[in-house]
């Protein structure tokens, strides 16, 4: 039995090794092919009421975008619609006369099994088409004032039809909308039309593109630096707690943005967190992760703490935050000069992260924490040594800038005036309440973790109903074991060591 | 429209008059708003004629110079508020006034002597960097700034001398009694006695009559015969145990842990 058993064992392996090597054979769609497969999603996600198609769809659109051309979108089009249909005629306006190869043209005739439909697709097809066609329109410089053009089109189509099967493509036709205006530098003239779009998709329940429209408004005013309308739009509405991920880590995002201007470090500190935490991994968006990561940095210093070394080694941050990690240095160490020269040399770097004014208030952070090392190091140092070695202007100001130290707690100590110098008393014991606090903060941030991940947890609609059949089942054979034991057909000895 | 002008005539009289004329301009102003509020000018909407959107700019600049000059806070509020529209939104289309960046800087100055600074950052951060670096007018209240903060005061005392414009020098008066209180309590904590002499010098008063007033406002010991003035020494505090968000806090926890099934 062995031997057989071992042959058996050995054949298995080689079966699932074949396998695989036959699968990577049929190649990846063709662009238009997928397009088609993702509109037959969208019609069975809408014939269906279930938005998890929709979604599905949408998550390839990264992918997609990318890969697709003129030639790509014209055969879709073709092949999705009738032939003579309206909405196929204003569709193909938007696309360049591209010319079909004939010889791409048979190859689609040949392989396309399905026949051209006859009937009219739904709606969210022509949308996200026209979604598509948008960022291919995007993505060359020539073409933006068409691109805008198509955008109101379709937003005005989309308010029109106020179809709930369509929210999800709606939010993503937002955030193209958006890209559009900004890269033909509009962007202030949408905010009008975002405005009254986000009260509409707040009467209908919209929660995907309230979403979406509440961040599209965000950013245009952090863009041009309005920051008071940014925080008057926040305290005015409520962003709605169904949105997905990715548009809860730029709200998140943007919100730290305006509370750390308004020198509000630890909300912003907090809302930074929430970012990275939400955001996609590292790899499949490292831009995102290196804009939230540049800011992290920052309020971590501005609210007095050193940032973790490690941070500056992860991988896809490594070049894009090498500026901040000599400010990092410059900061720890207290060296004013080095603060300025890091400052100047990395100057233009900052001001088009927009994080320059904010490494601007680091300034006093430098000099607490030089005073904070000579206080540790020296018990007793006159005034004119703190002068020299701090960089400042003059013994008055050390003097002052002492003396407003110890007023705010940083250092422990005592001015003998008379005789011009500073005696540094050692830190008593620290260990007061702050301490529960820090604790609190942490707790407070896995509690809120775990809540939101069992929040999260998605339970498929009839899963409940097959638990329920192996209930029944459960309870059928308990029933005939019971029977079984009464009349006597079946010993307690038989059963075993069950019972 | 042609009293507007007239009116407007008069106010720039009135306010270009060495000594300036405040009364009158402070009873021309309301009129000429109400005339531009009527010709739509005061909050334009859409296009409106160039030349007007000038003369309207220029009446409230100079009601908010005036303001300040009668020293009337509220009202210069006011009128800085509805400059702004001018300033940004119609930056593109008007020729820059002159008068821009001295008002952008007493509204900074003003926010710091209310010690609002988180407005003051956020109204900061709407000007572009180099104009913060290179405009007199509002490299002033910047740079007050960032010396309050780090608490080097002597620089703000010489600095009172610089100030860019008239205006300014009022709102820098207000800010000097802020900022003795602020090394008042430095030196308390910093101190142990301090001879007389210095003190004087330190809180920036001429004589020692003055510091004695002040001493005995904020509670301190003036030691005549030995010249010195003494703090009250803080003792130990003892800890005070922040009851109430440690019991919140402990039931919070215990109603989370609880909810884990």
């Amino acid at each position: 039995m062995a031997d057989i058993e071992m042959k058996a064992g050995d054949d298995k392996p080689k079966d699932t090794k074949e396998e695989p090597k036959e699968e990577p054979k049929p190649e990846p769609l063709t662009p238009s092919e997928e397009i088609k497969a993702n509109a037959a999603q969208i019609e069975r996600a809408v014939s269906s009421l279930e938005p998890r198609f929709t979604h599905r769809v949408l998550r390839s659109l990264t992918a997609l975008r990318k890969r697709i051309d003129d030639s790509a979108l014209q055969t879709a089009i073709d092949s999705i619609y009738p032939k003579e249909s309206e909405t196929k005629k204003t569709l193909l306006t938007w696309l360049p006369e591209a010319p079909a190869t004939s010889a791409e043209a048979t190859m689609e005739v040949d392989s396309a099994s399905k026949p051209t439909s006859t009937a009219e697709p739904v709606p969210e097809v022509e949308i996200y088409l026209r979604l598509l066609i948008l960022y291919h329109l995007l993505s060359s410089n020539s073409t933006y004032d068409k691109a805008l053009q198509l955008a109101h089109q379709t937003v005005e189509k989309m308010q029109a039809l106020n179809r709930r099967s369509m929210d999800a493509i709606a939010a993503k036709v937002w955030f193209a909308v958006q890209r559009a205006y900004e890269l033909a530098g509009d962007l202030p003239d949408a905010r009008p039309l975002f405005l009254a779009a986000q009260r509409t998709a707040s009467l209908r329940h919209d929660d995907e593109a309230q979403a979406a429209l509440i961040n599209c408004l965000l950013r245009s005013y952090i863009q041009y630096n309005l920051y008071d309308q940014a925080d008057k739009l926040v305290s005015k509405t409520t962003f709605p707690a169904s949105a997905s991920n990715a548009q809860f880590a730029r709200y998140h995002y943007y919100l730290g943005r305006i509370k750390a201007v308004q020198l509000n470090y630890t909300d912003a500190h907090t809302n930074l967190e929430q970012a990275i935490r939400r955001a996609p991994p590292a790899r499949t968006a490292p831009g995102f992760y290196q804009v939230v990561h540049k800011y992290f940095v920052v309020v971590e210093l501005l609210m007095g703490d050193i940032p973790d070394r490690s941070l500056f080694r992860h991988q896809v941050l490594e070049k894009a935050l090498t500026a901040y990690f000599e400010i990092v240095k410059a900061v720890r160490t207290g060296s004013l000069a080095q603060f300025q020269s890091t400052l100047q040399k990395h100057a233009a770097q900052f001001e088009a992260d927009k994080t320059y004014s904010l490494i601007v208030r680091l300034r006093q952070n430098v000099i607490k924490t030089g005073i904070r090392r000579l206080s540790l190091s020296y018990s007793r140092i006159s005034l004119r040594d703190i002068c020299v070695k701090l960089n400042l202007d003059s013994e008055e100001d050390a003097e002052y800038i002492v003396g407003k130290a110890i007023r705010d707690g940083v250092i422990e100590g005592r001015i003998v005036h008379e005789k011009g110098w500073l005696e540094c008393s050692t830190q008593a014991n620290n260990y007061g309440p702050e301490v529960s606090e820090l604790f609190g903060r942490r707790i407070a941030f896995c509690l809120n973790l775990h809540n939101q991940s069992v929040k999260a947890m998605r339970y498929p609609l009839n899963a409940h109903r097959k638990e329920l059949a192996a209930a029944e089942g459960a309870r059928e054979r308990e029933k005939e074991l019971a029977k079984e034991i009464q009349e006597g057909d079946i010993d307690e000895d038989d059963i075993g060591g069950d019972f | 429209m042609s009293d507007l002008k007239s009116l407007y005539l008069a106010l720039q009289r009135a306010f270009y008059a060495q000594p300036s004329d405040l009364n009158t301009a402070t009873e021309l102003l309301p009129q000429l708003k109400i005339g531009l509020i009527q010709a739509g000018l005061l909050l334009p909407q859409g296009d409106v004629n160039f030349q007007d959107l000038v003369v309207a700019r220029d009446i409230l600049e100079i009601g908010a110079l005036t303001s300040i000059r009668s020293r009337d806070i509220p009202s210069f509020d006011r009128y800085f508020s509805q400059l702004q529209t001018f300033y940004t939104d119609y930056a593109s289309n008007l020729p820059p006034s002159k008068r821009e960046y001295p008002i952008r800087g007493l509204n900074l100055i003003r926010l710091l002597t209310q010690n609002r600074i988180a407005d003051f950052h956020t109204t900061l951060e709407s000007l572009p960097a180099d104009v913060i670096s290179d405009n007199t007018f509002i490299r002033h209240p910047v740079n007050l700034e960032r010396w309050l903060m780090e608490g080097s005061y002597s620089k703000v005392w010489n600095a009172r001398e610089e100030a860019p414009a008239e205006e300014y020098k009022f709102f820098i008066d207000s800010l000097m009694g802020t900022i003795r209180n602020e090394i008042a309590s430095c030196e308390e904590t910093a101190y142990e006695s301090l001879p007389l002499k210095d003190a004087v010098n330190l809180l920036f008063f001429t004589n020692q009559s003055d510091l004695v007033t002040f001493a005995q406002q904020r509670g301190w010991e003036i030691d005549i015969t030995g010249g010195a003035v003494r703090f009250a020494q803080k003792g130990e505090e003892k800890m005070e145990i922040p009851k109430q968000k440690l019991i919140a806090a402990s039931l919070l926890y215990a109603r989370e842990l609880e909810q884990i099934v």
